[in-house]
């Protein structure tokens, strides 16, 4: 069977002499992986389509139950090369592809999801500088995946709570929680909840008006990632890329 | 599995890349009826391959002995170096009979997805040898995709302090292709590129 759709390079994985294992996240099929017979050879049709963000028109072979469908075609809409031309904006935006790759499992259909994928690729290819996209497409990503985290009060009293269990996955008062030792846990600000839940109940569209301080977004950003890396049982890689990339050239090459 | 002698040989040349069932089948018995000398050289070649390969203690590159035949060379020239990701890469550039420099093997390239970080590769040990002096231009020869483009950027990065030239292999399109099937990406490099001919 034919299938043609849009889809979102994440990441390819080399296969013999010069095949590809490519996974993708399309519009119709949700995150497919496919098979791709000879790109990495110069002279292949597949020319850079097959590189990370590219935003391509695909045409693949292979039913529903097909493990390893072959693509056969791969035409580019968009390259989104901008992020691939700068170290900064590349480990920013490889962020988005890891956080995705972790928590979408395959074939799981969420047409909203592709386009804020798309969205914020677009987002980080016009201003690379900003950090909020990122927080702004993980917190949504987890709502669209069903591991949103719960802020908004206690999840069992429902009175106010302001420390994050990350085993639980949302905020517990200290009357409700069985005293203990518990490591995984963090104490966030009334102002990273707030902004925590706007993101979570506006719209795609009008999450633009929001511009976080760089402090709030950091707090909420590790809260949002140890929470991603719990569910996922995931390090996640990019983080721990950046960190050494810093170790190295000894400036921030991504702003928390 | 196969049983007996010629399954054997079978199963084993099917373990390497490219070789399926039919052809392990067609090399097993091309290789019985080989003289016995010529298929005593190549398993001799393939264990002494295993045994005595190792890396050069200078550029990485394979090697039977302490440094390759490229950095032992001193006909070569001892200024410029040029950096690639495998082994594999160093032949073909030798190839092109162009470059009579000395290269460095990175043993890899970044990638964030995959947790492969600076560390693991041989960056460190390329700006050990740079910053010993006497080299005045590195050239970036790693692959054209995302993880070469962005291994170059980052080896720039780290070389910036000594001042010395680096570049970048030319991006384009290959010999023999047609611009008819050139993709967008490829097509405005060779654009942004192009050399005057006049």
């Amino acid at each position: 069977m034919r299938n043609i759709t849009e889809g979102i390079i994440l990441k390819s994985f080399p296969l013999g002499e010069a095949d590809l294992i490519v996974t993708i996240y399309t519009l119709d099929y949700g995150l497919v992986r496919v098979f791709a017979k000879s790109p990495r050879k110069t002279k292949s049709r597949f020319g850079s389509s097959l590189e990370p963000f590219s935003y391509n028109k695909i045409t693949f072979l292979g039913n529903e139950d097909n493990n390893l469908p072959r693509l056969i075609q791969a035409d580019i809409i968009y390259p989104f090369q901008s992020l691939r031309d700068n170290l900064k904006c590349y480990i920013k935006s490889t962020e988005i592809l890891e956080v995705t790759l972790n928590l979408q499992p395959e074939r799981l259909i969420v047409k909203e999801l592709f386009y804020i994928l798309l969205d914020t690729l677009k987002k980080l290819d016009s201003e690379c500088n900003t950090n909020r996209w990122n927080l702004f497409y993980k917190i949504k990503l987890l709502k669209y995946s069903g591991l949103a985290p719960e802020l908004s009060g206690c999840v069992i009293c429902n009175c106010a709570g302001r420390t994050f269990y990350i085993h639980e996955g949302a905020v517990i008062c200290e009357d409700c929680f069985i005293k203990g030792d518990y490591p995984r846990k963090i104490s966030l600000s009334q102002g990273a909840i707030n902004l925590y839940i706007t993101i979570l109940k506006w719209n795609w569209d009008n999450l633009h008006r929001i511009k976080p301080s760089d402090i709030l977004n950091s707090e909420l950003n590790n809260m949002i990632d140890r929470h991603i890396e719990y569910r996922s049982e995931r390090n996640l890689k990019t983080k721990w890329f950046n960190f050494k990339v810093q170790q190295v050239m000894g400036s921030s090459v991504t702003t928390p | 599995m196969s049983e007996g002698i010629i399954g054997r040989l079978i199963d084993a040349l099917t373990s390497l890349p490219g070789i399926g069932r039919k052809t392990a089948q067609r090399l097993a018995f091309f290789i019985l009826t080989m003289p016995k000398d010529q298929a005593e050289a190549i398993a001799s070649a393939i264990i002494d391959v295993k045994n005595k390969a190792c890396f050069c203690s200078v550029c990485f590159n394979i090697t039977s002995s302490e440094t390759c035949e490229i950095c032992s060379n001193q006909s070569r020239d001892q200024s410029k170096i040029c950096v690639v990701e495998e082994p594999s890469n160093i032949m073909v550039i030798e190839r092109a009979r162009v470059f009579d420099g000395l290269y460095h093997v990175l043993l890899g390239s970044l990638s964030p997805i995959d947790g492969i970080t600076p560390d693991r590769l041989k960056i460190e040990e390329l700006r050990q040898r740079v910053a010993k002096g006497n080299i005045t231009e590195v050239i970036l020869a790693t692959n054209p995709n995302t993880k070469g483009e962005m291994t170059a950027q980052y080896v720039a990065d780290v070389l910036k302090p000594f001042n010395i030239a680096v570049s970048r292999i030319a991006y384009g399109l290959p010999m023999g292709g047609d611009i008819e099937f050139a993709d967008e990406v490829t097509m405005s490099r060779s654009l942004q590129g192009r050399k005057s001919i006049v």
